[in-house]
């Protein structure tokens, strides 16, 4: 991007099913960025317009913006009704895809792993989606599944990635299909007295299996950011490297495969919020030279 | 925008939801209350000319299916497994006494499902007026008008015979105005999602539309004109959307949910073919001759009604999956439309196993792809729950039309 380009203001607010994420960066026309601002915060059972708006603030001070109006594209991803004062909307494979573009540049793949669903992404360079394949409508293998099972057992949730990854001496295998299953194999567990390091384990084993499977599905080889609320749990990451190392587990399916690494980044949770506000930059640069930025005006 | 409080167009909406989801056809059953002896009878999709029903003292009442409302426990048994959804909710709704304040139904030649659903009904139910209404495929007002002319005065006189009012041309003028006012006031509601798609989003438009299916003409146009009214007082921000005009959805209804789905996925619905019947007639219907120029041409004279009628089903009639005419003119006739509406692309939506659309689609893609528009489809039933893959086809249609300027 030359330096005719303006440089603008724009956000990104990521409304998914657990919690609200606020990105606010600089760019010229999402080239060149800088982040100025990412926060999150938990939906928990709070109404979520008063959510977006108390993150919507927190975002603001955080980048120091004192009046919104200054912001060029206010862009969302997720669930955009929540959010009327926005701009305009991206699907959240397409803004997690860019989001990893800038926060892990070499990357050739996104795992996202949210609440509900984990969505596998091949990207091209610059991160548009070259093709992607989702986990079906089983919550099995999603973090929401995860955190039901951390409160079954008494853990907290920041404790979970540490405990399966350093605590767990025999890790019990788990249903990776079904979360009912999952579930019933958990109590099972508890009640043969397995310790939670080793059944935490055995859950991020099982998720990580049937992700590594996701990723491959859809061809991806090389280095892959692991995005969404699960990219900061440490023992799922440490899963996925097992996984990817141990190949497919059938002996059929066992032929040659190209090596798969997972990367994390302490901002790769916000991917969908960054990749909004840079494709809200790159969005408005474009309607800027077709001579269409009137669009954006209210209405 | 919806009925949250303080939405001035809250109550209109709220009453056209109401209406819209009446499955048990409580509002018909108060018309029929406040008309004592009056008739009400049942429409099929796609088309079937209400004014006619309206002069002989009846409501036209639009059956639509049971949407995603309703669960099929024997509807099943008398369809095949490979046709739409449509035929099935209506036969639940007909065993289940959802429809017996109908006195009558008219099956239109919308396709062959339809044509057996009719067949069917007509067992099921012997002593209801059932009527199968064969709209000309022939466009000659000599053959195909006369034919189709000669139709609406046998189902008046068989309606007439079951207790309505006799045909009467001055009573047929009137209800021809009142439906022209009705699309008049249908149009407008377009206009203005299409100039703001966010002051009139089209699952609203749909529900507004769609409560006319059992209300007079009138009565539907005062509900039109309120909500308007209150949508222009509405505070509303232009959201950076993409434009799409939706296909195919034009019989078996899509439900509400799939609608907001698309809007959801950051598109604006500025044209559709939702509801088609209200709009099968391209502009006001003629009332004189003077109005209808030369297109009786001889054989048909616009000043009879019935005539009239004719004359504006075979000469303004919109080319639709249901109408038999070239590919090629349909294909133009989208181009046109998608430029008209400054539309950035079209999604196909068809019913699963709807052969009128489906069996159209490809010709319809091929004028889109030589004229460069962008497009995408998916299949659905009245009664999908489950909206997250066309989420994620609509979203990924979106973004790559927004940002990349193609399908993707």
């Amino acid at each position: 991007m030359s330096m005719d380009v303006p440089v603008s203001l724009t956000a990104g607010v990521d409304v998914g099913s657990s919690g609200v994420k606020v990105a606010v960066v600089r760019s010229r026309g999402g080239e060149e960025a800088e982040i100025l601002a990412v926060v999150a915060q938990r939906i928990r059972r709070r109404d979520l317009s008063e959510v977006v708006e108390s993150a919507w603030q927190e975002g603001l001070a955080a980048a120091g913006v004192g009046d919104p109006e200054s912001l060029d594209y206010v862009a969302t991803t997720g669930e955009a009704d929540s959010v009327a004062f926005r701009t305009g909307h991206f699907y959240s494979m397409t803004t997690h895809a860019r989001g990893c573009a800038l926060l892990a540049p070499g990357a050739s793949g996104v795992l996202d792993v949210g609440a509900l669903h984990a969505r596998a992404i091949r990207i091209l360079p610059g991160g548009r989606v070259a093709a992607h394949r989702m986990t079906s409508q089983c919550a099995s293998g999603t973090g929401q599944f995860l955190e039901n099972i951390a409160r079954y057992l008494g853990v907290p949730q920041e404790d979970v990635g540490r405990l399966s990854k350093e605590e767990s001496r025999a890790p019990e295998t788990v249903s990776s299909i079904c979360a009912v299953l999952a579930e019933t194999d958990v109590i099972n567990m508890v009640s043969r007295g397995i310790g939670p390091p080793d059944i935490l384990k055995g859950i991020h084993a099982s998720i990580a299996g049937r992700l590594v499977q996701l990723v491959r599905a859809i061809g991806v080889e090389g280095s892959v950011l692991v995005t969404g609320g699960l990219s900061r749990d440490e023992g799922l990451l440490a899963c996925l490297a097992e996984a990817a190392e141990a190949g497919p587990k059938r002996k059929r399916l066992a032929v040659a495969h190209s090596p798969l690494e997972f990367l994390s980044h302490p901002q790769a949770i916000h991917a969908g919020a960054i990749g909004a506000a840079l494709l809200g930059s790159y969005r408005r640069e474009q309607l800027r030279r077709s001579g269409r930025l009137d669009m954006l005006m209210t209405g | 925008m919806n009925s949250e409080i303080g939405d001035p167009a809250g109550a209109a909406l709220e009453r056209a939801t109401t209406l819209t989801d009446d499955l048990r056809l409580d509002a018909v059953r108060r018309w029929k209350e406040a008309h004592p002896g009056s008739l009400a009878i049942g429409i099929l999709p796609v088309y079937a000319p209400r004014p006619l029903l309206e002069a002989l003292g009846c409501l036209a009442v639009g059956v639509q299916g049971g949407g995603d409302q309703l669960d099929i426990i024997r509807g099943d048994s008398y369809f095949q497994s490979y046709i739409c959804h449509i035929p099935r909710s209506v036969v639940e709704l007909g065993l289940d006494g959802g429809l017996d304040p109908l006195d009558g139904m008219i099956f239109p030649s919308t396709c062959d499902v339809i044509r057996n659903l009719g067949g069917m009904w007509r067992l099921l139910f012997p002593d209801r007026y059932t009527a199968y209404l064969d709209l000309p495929q022939n466009f000659d007002p000599a053959l195909g008008g006369r034919f189709y002319a000669g139709e609406l005065r046998r189902i008046a006189g068989e309606i007439h015979g079951r207790g309505a009012l006799p045909l009467d041309r001055d009573a047929l003028r009137e209800a021809i105005r009142r439906e022209n006012t009705r699309r008049a006031a249908l149009a407008e509601m377009d206009d203005m999602r299409r100039r703001e798609p966010s002051r009139v989003p089209a699952s609203e438009a749909y529900r507004v539309a769609r409560a006319g299916s059992v209300l007079s003409a009138e009565e539907h146009t005062a509900l039109i004109r309120e909500y308007l009214a209150g949508a222009r007082e509405r505070r509303v921000r232009a959201y950076d959307n993409v434009r799409v005009v939706v296909l195919g959805a034009f019989c078996e209804q899509p439900p509400v949910g799939l609608i907001r789905t698309l809007e959801k996925a950051g598109c604006d619905l500025v044209d559709d073919d939702f509801q088609l019947g209200f709009k099968t007639v391209s502009g006001p219907i003629p009332l004189s001759r003077e109005e209808a120029g030369d297109a009786g041409g001889g054989a048909l004279d616009a000043d009879d009604p019935v005539d009239a009628l004719a004359i504006a089903f075979l000469k303004w009639g919109a080319p639709t999956a249901t109408r038999y005419i070239g590919a090629d003119e349909k294909g133009r006739d989208l181009v046109e439309r998608v430029r008209k509406v400054k539309a950035d692309g079209v999604v196909f939506a068809a019913a699963s196993f709807c052969d009128p659309a489906l069996l159209d689609q490809p010709m319809l893609e091929k004028a889109l792809d030589e004229a460069g528009i962008p497009h995408t489809g998916f299949k659905y039933s009245e009664n999908s729950a489950q909206h997250q893959t066309i989420r994620e086809q609509a979203g990924a249609f979106s973004d790559a039309v927004k940002l990349w300027g193609g399908a993707p």
